[in-house]
């Protein structure tokens, strides 16, 4: 027959590809945002469907104390959690580079154990802290803490302050192993010649990291701390089994405050406002990230 | 590289030591717990391991809690929606990776925003629309959420892969007659298997851990996955029953660090180029 030359294939078939996934999306996340949206304008609960349109949640939400406070914890409990996990991924990162490039043993050993943590279901890890943060006598760090100070009655869940830095450390636990993954992947692929140049220059260890190395690296950090502050900012498992948000309101973050005031106060107007709060920031983070990979490609 | 002098070599050895203490003591604590009596948990004095392991704790464990049918269900749960995941996101990445469409920078721009998104914000409407279609408490239904939260990721991740493979191969099969599906299926996913193990281990990790999902779309405790169901065990149990609440913690964690130990290697090359690639 005539079949010469084929055709390139027609791209509206590859787009058909693309509807399946659409539609899932569609349901899944358009629906429910449009839906979130409406309510956070409204006066519904739960239970019945409001119609007037109104800022009133708005005014509510940003007019109260309560959630000042909440945004205050949130606050606290994200940058202390970002600054905590890239600093401390870079160390692992640093000492996992260092190990490798010398052919030195442990490093292997020490990757799996940060690891690990990561791969553990943010529940188990708020319940594994909540059993080391014990204050009972028989309690591992309160024992550490009474073998430093012997009369001190340290109180790492119950009082407010304390708790919130119980979360963080928790929280770096966690989480840790994403920056160092990232950063790790960063210095393995490091310019070599960079590293010898600035050697044979007579640059000292600590002068190559601060002036070559985290400068070459900077924009994996700033990806870094992105996507780990989004994650941050979505945090809730962990703080559910943890403290509960608890004690009072001390470690109740964004996430936690929505759900507890549509499913234990009922206020849907009020959560679903402080839920497209939450919404915004999620959105402004993926743009500013999104144009950060459309300039690396560039 | 010349050798590290013996104080960089101390340095190095204690810098890990701490590192690796810091990530282990949590798991270690947790086994010990699991198997201490009710004296030594309640002891003035710490007990960092116990006399004798009582493994009966464990076997209490099995008795008197769901732990095995939250072992069924997290099972159940991450294999099926792994596979619509995988099934929904390969053609759509290899589309995304081989056209040009109008508009699909804005698409790929808002798959990205669905992965970044809470799922605290759309499980609440969504909880209101399953029970309003009778679909809420269903496992069947919370898998195909499950399968569409974390679909963004896969895509983002495959695309980025398929981008790699060279458009000459795209050339070789059109020659060889092969339709665009065949010459997916046959050509480019066995060069993309890699990537793709990689993609399914993370979401099997992901998937395992998902708790916020099943928390609110869930009210069947037959149905309930690992994480739902210790916190259901954390709110019931009190201090006299913390051990078995550990033990409970180890039994949830042990199928998913079995998969992790062996599929390390794929975990680390799929975090650091799934976030890095565009």
């Amino acid at each position: 027959m005539n079949r010469t030359v084929s055709r390139p294939p027609h791209e509206g078939i590859l787009l058909f590809w693309l509807l399946p996934l659409a539609i899932v999306c569609m349901s899944v996340f358009v629906i429910p945002v449009v839906q979130i949206v409406r309510w956070s304008f409204t006066d519904s609960s739960l239970m019945k469907e409001g119609h007037e349109l109104s800022f009133r949640a708005y005014i509510a939400l940003l007019s109260s104390n309560d959630f000042m406070s909440i945004l205050r914890t949130t606050l606290i409990f994200v940058i202390s959690s970002v600054l905590l996990q890239v600093a401390l991924g870079f160390v692992i990162a640093l000492f996992l580079d260092y190990g490798d490039r010398r052919g030195l043993r442990g490093t292997i050993i020490v990757r799996t154990a940060v690891l690990v943590s990561w791969a553990i279901p943010g529940v188990v890890a708020g319940v594994i802290w909540k059993m080391m943060f014990s204050e009972m006598d028989s309690g591992l760090i309160t024992s550490l803490a009474h073998f430093i100070v012997p009369a001190s009655r340290p109180r790492f869940l119950s009082s407010p302050a304390a708790a919130l830095a119980s979360s963080v450390v928790a929280n770096v636990w966690r989480g840790t192993a994403y920056s160092m993954i990232l950063l790790y992947a960063g210095l393995m692929t490091f310019p070599n010649d960079l590293n010898e140049a600035s050697q044979i220059d007579g640059a000292n260890a600590f002068q190559r990291l601060f002036q070559i190395k985290i400068p070459v690296l900077a924009p994996l950090f700033l990806i870094c701390i992105l996507l780990v502050t989004v994650q941050t900012f979505n945090t809730f498992d962990m703080l559910m089994a943890l403290t509960g948000g608890g004690p009072g309101r001390g470690t109740e973050v964004l996430a936690l405050y929505i759900y507890k005031t549509i499913f234990t106060e009922f206020n849907l107007g009020r959560g679903s406002a402080a839920a497209v709060l939450l919404l915004l920031i999620n959105v402004a983070m993926t743009w500013v990230y999104f144009c950060f990979l459309k300039r690396g490609t560039a | 590289m010349n050798k590290p002098k013996p104080v960089a070599l101390a340095g190095f050895y204690l810098i890990g030591i701490a590192i690796f203490a810091f990530f282990i003591v949590p798991l270690f604590w947790t086994l010990s717990m699991s198997l201490k009596t009710i004296p030594e948990l309640f002891s003035s004095k710490l007990t960092l391991w116990p006399k004798v392991p009582q493994f009966s704790n464990y076997a209490k464990i099995f008795q008197n809690t769901m732990i095995l049918v939250n072992i069924k269900n997290s099972t159940v749960i991450t294999i099926s929606a792994v596979l619509i995941t995988l099934v929904l996101s390969i053609p759509s990445a290899f589309a995304l990776s081989r056209s040009r469409f109008h508009g699909k920078q804005f698409y790929m721009f808002l798959i990205l925003i669905f992965q970044m998104l809470s799922p605290v914000v759309v499980v609440i409407p969504l909880y209101r629309f399953f029970i309003s279609i009778n679909i809420y408490n269903k496992l069947w239904s919370l898998i195909i959420v499950y399968a569409a939260t974390f679909s963004p990721f896969a895509v983002w991740y495959l695309k980025g892969y398929f981008d790699t493979v060279p458009a000459a191969i795209d050339e070789a099969a059109r020659i060889d007659g092969a339709g665009r599906l065949r010459a997916l299926v046959f050509i480019h996913m066995p060069i993309a298997i890699p990537g793709i193990v990689s993609v399914a281990i993370l979401l099997i990790v992901q998937c395992w851990s998902q708790f916020v999902l099943p928390f609110i779309l869930l009210d069947d405790k037959r149905l309930f996955p690992i994480p739902v169901g210790l916190l259901n065990l954390q709110s019931t149990s009190d201090a006299i029953t913390i051990h078995y609440l550990a033990a409970a913690s180890i039994i949830g964690i042990l199928p998913i660090m079995i998969c992790f130990i062996i599929f390390q290697k794929f975990i680390v090359s799929g975090l650091a180029s799934g976030a890095t690639k565009e």
